[in-house]
């Protein structure tokens, strides 16, 4: 019975710091009410605040997170709406940037071509055919302010799907600012930097895993003293679970992933406060919504243990999973391709009701091509409908205490924790990559999913049931057929034009770093600052650290 | 001897999504064929050079990036520079569909869309290399694909429907009138299976004489088959006698034959073929 009383305590206490909180951060309105005014409140509890409760789900904002890690949620602000967007050159995507921040979209989320993720130039005989396919070609700073042109980097914060070349794309944006005249305390952003998923699923790996951690966590080390407010990784599950896993697949083997890079960071002396606030996690919202909604939840529960009891963490905000979701492109039909909004608009709504920080929804032609720009729209005014019409985000953490989720969040956490162990016994992640662990998880998984789809078992809408017999043929977005040529001449300018003298003695000297341990960044931003190349300045880091082949 | 097809899977570019390359090597393996897997950042060249390494009958291509304009006629061009052209390429992955002429153009035999069951590219695979090669499909197909009804001989349906419809409680499915073997019929839906009463309307019915010789029972028990006139063939190329060496009309809008008792330990058997929109 005391012990109640301590919980309620508790929670008066909690009530005084929102209420302190809300003063710098007040709600979005005073108050809020459905349709028959009736007052939403900010959270729904158990009549009795009991032990098991507190221990499982807690208040918002406090120890195990299981509610969220901010205590009002979305009532203050809404996720942040960062569609992922990129294609050709530098110009034409930062016009697509300044639409997207012009119809209301908030964050800025950079897509790279592949040569430009695989630390390729635009001329190098690998990148044929890629240039500016899947995202913006960049090959040197001069790509980076075009794409940047007449954005204010202090107000708006920029996510770069950059994995191997993390560090290079990071240097760049730092030096853009800079000419900006803004300094890089005030720049905020993410870099994905997640380079065990490249192994596992995601292919745009260039080093070997050593040299691969030591640039992860050379990259925590200078953010921590130099960018404080940039994520320096974003644990992504994502691709992970596009390759086919399972939702607790994709949530063990990330988990799995973070405990490897803390033990890195750890290994290379950093203080587990000093770089763990700033881990950033991305998850993909699949199609199964309780379950969805669950992982999002045990997810959030687990890393609070896990960096509280295994790895000691002071800091609170250490203990915060904070993350980025994407709609699952994988669920995304050919056939029909209208109805992928609804797959989207169910997605999204399973990331908000799990309590995601910011949030990408997929166009409905993404298996045909890239999206047209009206496709972009509509996937962005998905999350603006559900933001503002739905009412779904006027209180905090809406299905705690349903008997299912709560059930399913524990039963996920479980077998999440099934799959770590079996990681541990294997040497941990980054072993358990080498030897192919998890690669074979996923694919025997996907290799199910497609056998029961094509036996009918399980109902793909449009797909393998409903089908029309005549498709109508969409509108696609077409690329440039002259982007490559185009992209060649820009790089092959800016190689005539730059102090040549100064960006060979940069790579020299970026070289001697990579032969000895010193923190590789500063030499990095240098380069960048002479207009190496993103190809020059990996082409040297190749001839050092050698290549991984794949296993 | 069945050929082992074999086939190489390959990902040309930087693209590194594999889940697709992955599983069609998997379920073309599962069909019978040796896949080789080539592994992610494959140049034009080096799938020419592994493709004729590895003596292959076809190459599968998977480009998920858009580079695939670009990519897959250079490996046609790569084959044939090398004497290789026989080599059957067909791609598949993100692939707009205004782009499908061009790569056929180019010499990519068929681009497979997102959405197609890895049956039917295993199919097509053995289909296109069993052509260039002269080979006739062994047994590309079931022969038999299942029991489609057994037929049951009566003297009037008036008397016999009653026992099926009132006390086992099965659903007619339909009666109508088969003219060229003079009978009536009646088709009972047996779940799995379905039963077909014969009642014979004039003295020429083949069933008037069966129930005039051996009075009512089981008549006859039908096989359900694809392509009729293709399994007559096969069945007589075995030594099976055939009744009728081309298919006729039955019940149901079906196409129909008998093999002989003879043939078949005094079972007569009937093959019978559905319009295709019922088979499916």
């Amino acid at each position: 019975m005391e012990h109640e009383n301590d919980f309620e305590q508790l929670f008066k206490e909690w009530q005084e710091t929102t209420k302190k909180l809300m003063d710098r951060f007040p709600e979005r309105k005073e108050t809020f009410q459905t349709s028959s005014s009736i007052e939403i409140e900010r959270l729904y509890l158990p009549e009795q605040l009991d032990s098991t409760y507190m221990e499982k789900l807690g208040l918002p904002a406090q120890f195990p997170y299981t509610r969220g890690i901010q205590p009002t949620m979305y009532r203050a602000r809404h996720w942040t709406m960062r569609q992922y967007a990129g294609f050709g050159s530098a110009e034409e995507t930062n016009k697509r940037f300044r639409y997207l921040l012009d119809q209301g979209q908030t964050g800025l989320s950079v897509a790279f071509d592949l040569p430009t993720q695989i630390g390729y130039d635009s001329d190098h005989s690998m990148s044929k055919g890629e240039v500016g396919k899947v995202g913006v070609a960049i090959d040197s700073l001069e790509d980076m302010e075009a794409l940047l042109k007449g954005i204010p980097l202090d107000k708006v914060s920029t996510s770069m799907t950059i994995n191997a070349p993390a560090s290079v794309l990071l240097a760049m944006y730092i030096v853009v600012a800079e000419k900006q005249g803004i300094s890089p305390d005030k720049i905020s952003g993410t870099i994905q930097n997640d380079i065990l998923k490249e192994y596992i699923a995601r292919g745009t790996y260039i080093f070997p895993p050593k040299p691969s951690m030591r640039l992860i966590t050379d990259i925590f080390a200078y953010c921590a003293e130099n960018v404080p407010r940039w994520n320096t990784i974003s644990i992504s599950g994502y691709h992970i679970r596009e390759a086919g896993a399972t939702a607790a697949q994709e949530l063990a083997f990330t988990i799995a992933n973070g405990k490897a890079y803390v033990e890195a960071a750890l290994e290379a002396g950093l203080d587990i406060d000093q770089f763990a606030p700033r881990l950033a996690f991305f998850f993909n919202a699949h199609n199964e919504f309780f379950e969805e909604i669950a992982k999002f939840r045990a997810a959030r529960r687990m890393w609070a243990k896990i960096m509280k009891e295994t790895y000691d963490a002071k800091n609170p905000k250490s203990w915060q999973l904070r993350f980025h979701t994407q709609t699952g492109g994988s669920t995304l039909t050919a056939q029909q391709p209208d109805n992928n909004i609804v797959r989207v608009t169910v997605q999204a709504l399973s990331a908000i009701l799990g309590g995601t920080q910011s949030l990408h929804t997929n166009s409905r032609d993404e298996a045909l091509a890239l999206p047209t720009e009206e496709s972009a729209r509509i996937a962005l005014r998905t999350q603006q409908i559900l933001a503002n019409e739905s009412g779904v985000a006027d209180t905090v953490d809406p299905l705690a205490g349903s008997y299912f989720v709560e059930a399913l969040t524990d039963e996920l956490e479980k077998e999440a924790h099934r799959y770590l162990d079996k990681i541990k016994e294997l040497g941990g992640a980054v072993s358990a990559v080498e030897q192919g662990y998890m690669q074979r998880e996923i694919h025997h998984t996907a290799y199910e999913t497609q056998k029961a789809i094509e036996k009918g078992d399980q109902i793909v809408v449009g797909m393998n049931a409903y089908q029309l017999d005549d498709e109508p043929k969409p509108e696609l977005h077409r690329l440039d057929p002259e982007l490559s040529a185009n992209q060649v001449r820009k790089l092959s300018k800016v190689r005539s034009k730059r102090d040549q003298q100064r960006a060979s003695a940069q790579l020299e000297r970026l070289r001697r770093a990579a032969q000895g341990s010193e923190n590789l960044i500063p030499h990095i931003v240098e380069c960048v600052r002479t207009y190496c190349t993103i190809g020059e300045i990996c082409g040297v880091l190749r001839e050092e650290f050698g290549e991984y082949t794949g296993i | 001897m069945k050929k082992k097809i074999r086939v190489l899977i390959a990902k040309p570019g930087l693209d590194g999504h594999d889940r697709g390359a992955l599983i069609i090597s998997q379920a073309l393996r599962d069909y019978g064929m040796e896949v080789i897997y080539t592994g992610l950042r494959q140049t034009p060249e080096q799938i020419v050079a592994s493709a004729i390494q590895e003596d292959v009958d076809a190459i599968g291509l998977s480009c998920l990036s858009g580079a695939h304009n670009e990519l897959f006629p250079e490996i046609v061009k790569g084959l044939k520079a090398q004497g290789a052209g026989d080599i059957i390429v067909i791609g598949g992955g993100v692939i707009p569909w205004e782009d499908i002429p061009f790569l056929e153009e180019q010499g990519i035999k068929k681009i497979f869309t997102p959405g197609t069951p890895s049956i039917e590219t295993a199919k097509y695979i053995e289909k296109v290399v069993c052509q260039r090669d002269g080979i006739s499909l062994e047994n590309p197909v079931d022969l038999i694909e299942k029991v489609d009804h057994i037929g049951i001989a009566v003297q009037s349906l008036d008397e016999s429907l009653p026992f099926y419809l009132d006390i086992l409680q099965l659903k007619l499915v339909g009666i109508e009138e088969v003219a060229s073997e003079s009978v009536k019929v009646a088709f009972i839906d047996a779940r799995n299976v379905k039963l077909e009463l014969l009642e014979p309307i004039s003295q020429s019915s083949p069933v008037h004489a069966f129930l005039e010789k051996r009075g009512s029972g089981i008549h006859h028990v039908a096989f359900g088959v694809g392509n009729i006139q293709e399994r007559i063939d096969e069945i007589k190329k075995k030594g099976i006698q055939m009744i009728h060496d081309a298919p006729k009309p039955g019940a149901g809008g079906a196409s129909i034959a008998f093999m002989h008792p003879k043939s078949t330990n005094g079972v007569l058997y009937e093959l019978c073929e559905k319009p295709s929109k019922e088979r499916l």
